[in-house]
């Protein structure tokens, strides 16, 4: 059946079945992953999402019952590529290990500061009774939440600073800087002179003018590499 | 693979339409927090599912008189938290804070709850003690009111037919006279299904000091919630004190032994319904907090 | 410390934090690619039995389903999930892709392959399966009694073993005390289920992604079943959601392998939470007796002990669990004799394998509630008793004959006996009244790698960019808990850079060298000091290039910042980057360097940790009221990362202390589906938990780190049992201390019933 649905403020027009899950509309018909499944039957929190500002389990929700309302997954959450507030309190705080458990946990959260922007540790702690984390033992979620609300909370990590604080490595010995300007500008001197194609290879203003290059075909055996891996080929 | 019809009645009439061609396949959806994982079971599709979250017309609760009403799609959030509930029926608050997470509170209905007639229905052991009336409607547009008890079979069973849907609790409303409990003993502090769970509600005349119009309702017990009705009869009439709470405690115990007789559980819960009889009686707050005598 | 260290030490986030918070990191089971199927499993309902016939024809006649496989149309090569390299002793291929004899409720018989996830699980429901029930062996003790009823034709003790190590000397006038101690089956619980997913390839090779926790191992065991040679099969590991040993072993890739190898298709496998509870693996439940004889003063004379270990239906890699649980009781108390016998025996129940702790959690159960008794008997502290009998710095390991290294366990106890309050909280006493409080310590100790059992190396390499960035080459398998992090601060330390600045993947049977993988407590300890050993080659490397240009002998210089600094005269320095420009200019492309790290030692790792708890004496509910969790950690890499997975394995302790257990009913069904009745700590019931750091340089570790993960989880539960147990006054040992058993012993200590659910 079609299904009109607003997720994180944009409207969706989807084709599913009519007990599909809200949770599987939105990993495998949106693409957005990051409501993840640990349990299937609403226990474990992992498929939190805020549904006209109240924090649900996607999974023991049926599509059909999101139409007309609201959506806020993970995803929704950083605007404008920035990371809202909560967000980096957990990373401030050491509250992600495996990070399965973090959407979640960062829906639940979220619902709960719309609600109630200075909860007590024990209401956060009741919020955050239905996530489940085998990784963290909470603590540290917890202080990212209360930090999070303006609570003083006694950090569980504090950070160094981050790489871009740190000054530029830059080399002051003298007679090597020295060495060093004298190579750069060789170099750039070869490459300049590289680039610039000899006079007669420009075409005549009548000749027919050569498109740009076809890009290379996409390699489907492209090794995965690095750790942040998608595993697509 | 079967394709499942879905119908969003948008009001009554249309929900009266929906049932009219219902057959014992069809499902209705309230929260969805129980039956979602049920329908998606293969085999379990129904033909068609009539999703009741169109209908806003049945998240309700509203004094009417001397009656406390609670539409079927009011949801445990709801219920938690509404001010009437706090006043005028306390227990029912205190079992709906206690379901599952905030997250199955926010979607489980009470409705749905009592329709998927789990034998650990924190919704039903208050109900049950409130004396609730279940008002459902049917496929042919008639209203029927009976009592909880008549709908409430046993384990997973009511007598609801397929073309009847809840739309209704009622039950008198509690006044400043009265007080209410609901006490649960899982397998840890929150999100755990009731091992044992109670109701309690009293009138406590002040001027003689004693209590009137004792109810108690256990779950998790036997295959529905139920109530003591030998054990309400013992209580009336006597003073709020420890000796009142010790003879509820010993009564919540042979009421689960005469419930669940040779169950494996037994030794356990009878045990545990004294621990879970103080914690209701100490909610009252109709004496100064008791405990058991010592093991 | 005598060390300066600029990184070392620090609290860094996990590496991909951002992608995590953002939902913008794929995991296995968020993978997909074009044209993928899905795979379902149908798993046997009996626990013992034939499979007589393989109806699949309804099933296959359903649209887009591609083929239904069973032990009909499959290899019946047997292999073994536990295998790390061909030719190992002790492990047992005893498993095929498919059963034809199932052993236990949950085994393997057939897989859908469907073009999608719900197609494949309807279909599943349409598989006719015939069996032909064999009687099952449930318990241990009906394994053991059986001889004509065998769960594998090699008969039902996977594995049985005695260390006997030292003199017992004269027991005259010892006081000998007694123990019994049980310990559930429970399960891993990781949040993410297992997945893998699989593609051939038209040259006769095959990817394989996984969550497992070493790839080269996976792919000897995936590339023998399929016929393949290994360089066509290649093995990468993916971003999980946690294993805690879970993954560690091939339960789901060989079949996932086939599944796309004869479908000649991509082919993903995600398990639903019930078929990980039940068919997956758990942490394999144990018995243990101990039998301890003493000075009137509490000094050990003898240890004896024999522990019988539930391997479930397949071997898996309980023969070495199962000697391994033999090994750790000498790690933390000296004793002039030591005797323990070991066994593993196979049941028609689910499979037992590696977990958390590999053996420590369960036999440090048995020992610290032990030593309690034996505290109890002698009218001793039980901390005190402990001081008497504890390993020193530098002692040798009874059982194994090597250095335990610098061995702090004492002094844990000792400053967290200070820390905690021990004696004030101790002397208090318990109460009369309906909610009973009691503390309790618990001891614990693991190793670092397997030096000294097993060949114990890692390779890897680094390299410098154009920028003066890094790029460590290495098979890291992070499970979630930070070693690509670990990995960036060692190498940041030695190099004088921001962590950030250096880039580590994960391993690929492709391009990353051989390591071999998540598991042994291996990693800090081993694979860490590779990476120190690597980054110091590089960094002699750079030294040497910055000594000709800056023309100072290397003596005068230090790394710090990116650049090569001349000592005492700031003004001089060469940046990382200009190094790359001129020695790439000067015709030496990259700065880079390999190693293969051979692990010189294995010393042992230690908590000690103490717990107060409350007991509910009407309902049975214990809450642990506060903990101290004490860790002799060497040095930690990431301060704040080395709390954190302290945190969390005190929430695995205190289920295994108080609530988690999966057991078989007489149908060998375990009645645990999924988490609404397998409960773990949740949020609510979190004590806050105190971490306690000794540090202290010694051993070979990187900056003397050593192992974390899996020595946190180790006296979790019996610090908590021995905690109620003094708030009780109860001698309870049978784990878990769920409300049944806590009102048995209050109420029939005869007859405690064992536990059961709602």
């Amino acid at each position: 059946m079609q299904l009109l649905l607003t997720v994180n403020g944009m409207q969706y027009e989807v084709e599913a079945r009519p007990t599909a899950r809200l949770l599987d509309v939105l990993r495998d018909q949106l693409g957005l992953t990051g409501t993840k499944e640990g349990c299937g039957e609403g226990e474990c929190g992992a498929c939190t999402v805020i549904v006209d500002g109240k924090a649900v389990n996607a999974c023991v929700m049926l599509a059909v019952q999101a139409r007309g309302k609201d959506v806020l997954t993970v995803e929704g959450l950083a605007e404008g590529g920035d990371l809202d507030l909560l967000q980096q309190k957990f990373v401030e705080y050491g509250a992600v290990q495996c990070g399965y458990c973090t959407p979640g946990m960062l829906m639940s959260a979220k619902a709960l500061l719309m609600a109630n922007p200075v909860p007590s540790e024990q209401d956060i702690r009741i919020a955050l009774a239905g996530n489940l984390c085998r990784c963290t033992g909470y603590a540290a979620i917890v202080a990212a939440v209360k930090a999070a609300s303006g609570h003083d909370a006694t950090p569980a990590m504090v950070l160094p600073g981050e790489a871009d604080e740190l000054t530029v490595e830059v080399s002051t010995d003298p007679e090597t800087l020295a060495i060093v300007q004298e190579v750069v500008e060789a170099a750039a001197a070869e490459l300049t002179e590289a680039a610039a194609p000899a006079p007669e290879a420009f075409p005549s203003p009548d000749a027919p003018v050569a498109g740009p290059p076809a890009a290379p075909a996409p390699s489907p055996e492209a090794p995965a590499g690095s750790s942040d891996a998608e595993g697509g080929e | 693979m079967p394709v499942t019809q879905v119908v969003t009645p948008a009001d009554v009439d249309e929900l009266v339409e929906a049932l009219k061609t219902a057959t014992p396949q069809t499902r209705l959806l309230a929260g969805g927090t129980d039956l979602v994982r049920d329908i998606r079971r293969p085999g379990n599709e129904p033909d068609v599912l009539i999703d009741l979250t169109g209908l806003g017309g049945f998240t309700y609760i509203r004094l009417d008189g001397d009656t406390l009403r609670v539409g079927a799609t009011t949801t445990f959030t709801e219920l938690q938290w509404d001010p009437l509930v706090h006043e005028h029926a306390l227990c029912l608050g205190l079992a709906a804070a206690q379901v599952g997470s905030v997250q199955i509170r926010n979607a489980g209905t009470i409705g749905g709850n009592i329709a998927n007639a789990s034998p650990c229905a924190d919704g039903a052991t208050a109900l049950t003690a409130l004396g609730a009336d279940v008002t459902t409607i049917d496929g042919g547009g008639v209203a029927t009111t009976r009592p909880l008890g008549e709908v409430l079979l046993g384990p997973g069973r009511t007598s609801l037919r397929h073309d009847e849907a809840i739309t209704e609790f009622s039950f008198p409303a509690l006044g400043p006279e009265h007080r209410s409990a609901f006490a649960k003993i899982g397998s840890r502090t929150a999100v755990s299904v009731a091992r044992l769970s109670a109701a309690l509600v009293v009138r406590f005349d002040a001027a003689a000091g004693t209590l009137a119009d004792v109810r108690v309702s256990l779950g998790a017990v036997g295959g529905a919630a139920f109530r003591a009705a030998d054990l309400e009869q013992s209580l009336a009439g006597r003073p709020a004190d420890e000796e009142t709470a010790r003879l509820f405690a010993e009564g919540c115990v042979v009421a689960v032994q005469q419930s669940i007789p040779g169950r494996y559980s037994l030794p356990y819960k009878q045990h545990a319904a004294v621990g879970l009889a103080y914690d209701a009686w100490n909610m009252l707050a109709l004496s100064p907090p008791c405990e058991p005598a010592l093991a | 410390m005598t060390e300066d260290l600029q990184y070392v030490g620090g609290s860094y986030p996990v590496h991909d934090v951002a992608q995590k918070v953002t939902g913008e990191l794929v995991y296995g089971s968020d993978f997909s690619m074009p044209g993928m199927l899905h795979a379902k499993l149908i798993l046997s309902t009996i626990p013992h039995g034939m499979v007589k016939r393989v109806d699949a024809s309804r099933a296959e006649a359903m649209p887009g389903v591609v083929k239904v496989f069973s032990h009909e149309n499959s290899p019946m090569t047997r292999f073994c999930r536990a295998r790390i390299h061909p030719g190992q002793d002790l492990a047992p291929h005893d498993e095929t892709l498919f059963s034809e004899h199932v052993r236990f409720v949950g085994d393997r018989v057939a897989a859908v392959v469907a073009t999608s996830r719900a197609t494949a699980e309807a279909a599943a429901a349409l598989v006719e399966i015939e069996y032909e029930e064999l009687p099952p062996l449930l318990t241990v003790d009906e394994a053991l009694a059986s001889t004509d009823v065998l769960v594998h034709s090699t008969g039902n003790i996977a594995y049985e073993s005695e260390f006997d190590k030292g003199e017992r000397p004269d027991l005259e006038g010892a006081v000998i005390v007694s123990s019994s101690t049980s310990t559930p089956r429970v399960h891993h619980a990781a949040l993410e289920p297992h997945v893998c997913i699989a593609r051939g390839h038209s040259t006769g090779g095959m990817t394989v992604w996984t969550t497992s926790q070493g790839v080269y191992a996976a792919r000897t065991v995936i590339a023998e079943l399929l016929s393949m040679e290994y360089h066509r099969v290649r093995v990468i590991k993916v971003p999980m959601g946690g294993s805690f040993g879970g993954k560690t072993e091939y339960i789901i890739e060989p079949v996932c392998a086939f599944l796309a190898h004869a479908t000649r298709r991509p082919v993903k496998l995600l398990l639903d939470r019930e078929e990980c509870m039940v068919a997956t693996m758990v942490r394999p439940a144990t018995w243990t007796t101990i039998r301890t004889a003493c000075t009137q003063d509490g000094v050990l004379l003898d240890f004896e002990a024999a522990s019988t270990l539930d391997a479930g239906a397949y071997a898996s890699s309980t023969p070495d669990y199962s000697i391994h649980m033999c090994k750790k009781v000498t790690k933390l108390y000296r004793t002039p004799h030591y005797r323990h016998m070991s066994r593993a025996v196979l049941t028609n129940t689910p499979v037992g394998g590696a977990c958390r702790g590999w053996g420590a959690p369960e036999i440090a159960a048995a020992t610290e509630i032990h030593m309690d008794r034996v505290a109890a008997a002698l009218r001793l502290d039980p901390v005190e008793l402990r001081l008497k009998n504890m390993v020193e710095p530098f002692d040798t390991d009874l059982v194994t004959g090597l250095p335990l290294g610098d061995a702090r366990v004492r002094e844990c106890l000792e400053r967290g006996a200070v820390a905690f309050d021990w004696a004030a909280r101790r002397a208090r006493p318990a109460g009369r009244g309906r909610l009973r409080r009691g503390v309790g310590v618990a001891a614990g100790a693991h190793k670092n790698g397997m030096f000294g059992a097993f060949p114990e190396a890692s390779n890897m390499s680094l390299k410098m960019n154009e920028d003066g960035t890094f790029e460590l080459n290495a098979s890291l398998h992070d499970p979630g808990c930070g070693i690509v992090t670990t990995m960036k601060i060692i190498v940041g330390e030695v190099l004088g850079v921001h962590p950030d600045r250096i880039a580590a993947g994960e391993a690929d049977t492709a391009t990353t060298p051989f390591d071999y993988g998540t598991y042994g407590s291996r990693v800090t300890y081993v694979v860490g000091q590779c990476a120190r050993v690597t980054a110091e080659k590089v960094k002699g490397r750079l030294l040497q290039a910055a000594s000709e240009l800056l023309k100072e002998p290397v003596v005068h210089l230090y790394t710090r910042d990116g650049a090569v600094r001349v000592e005492h005269d700031p003004e001089r320095a060469v940046a990382y980057r200009d190094i790359a420009r001129l020695s790439e200019m000067r015709h030496v492309p990259s700065i880079a360097a390999s190693t293969t790290y051979y692990a010189v030692s294995n010393p042992a790792s230690y908590s000690v940790q103490f717990a107060e708890v409350e007991v509910d004496t009407a309902t049975g509910l214990v809450a642990v009221n506060d903990f101290l969790a004490v860790a002799d950690v060497g040095r930690a890499i990431n301060r704040g990362m080395v709390e954190a997975q302290y945190q969390g394995a005190v929430q695995m302790g205190i289920g295994y202390a108080l609530y988690e257990h999966l057991d078989v009913d007489e149908q060998g069904r375990s009645g645990i589906d999924g988490f609404k009745n397998y409960h773990m700590v949740n949020a609510p019931d979190m004590p806050d938990i105190q971490v306690l750091l000794v540090e202290h340089e010694g051993d070979d570790g990187p900056f003397s780190a050593k192992s974390v993960g899996e020595i946190a989880t180790v006296p979790t539960a019996p610090a908590i049992v021995n905690a109620v147990n003094n708030a009780l006054g109860t001698a309870l040992s049978d784990l878990p201390l769920v409300p049944e058993r806590i009102i048995g012993a209050l109420h029939a200590p005869e007859g405690v019933p064992a536990c059961s659910s709602c």
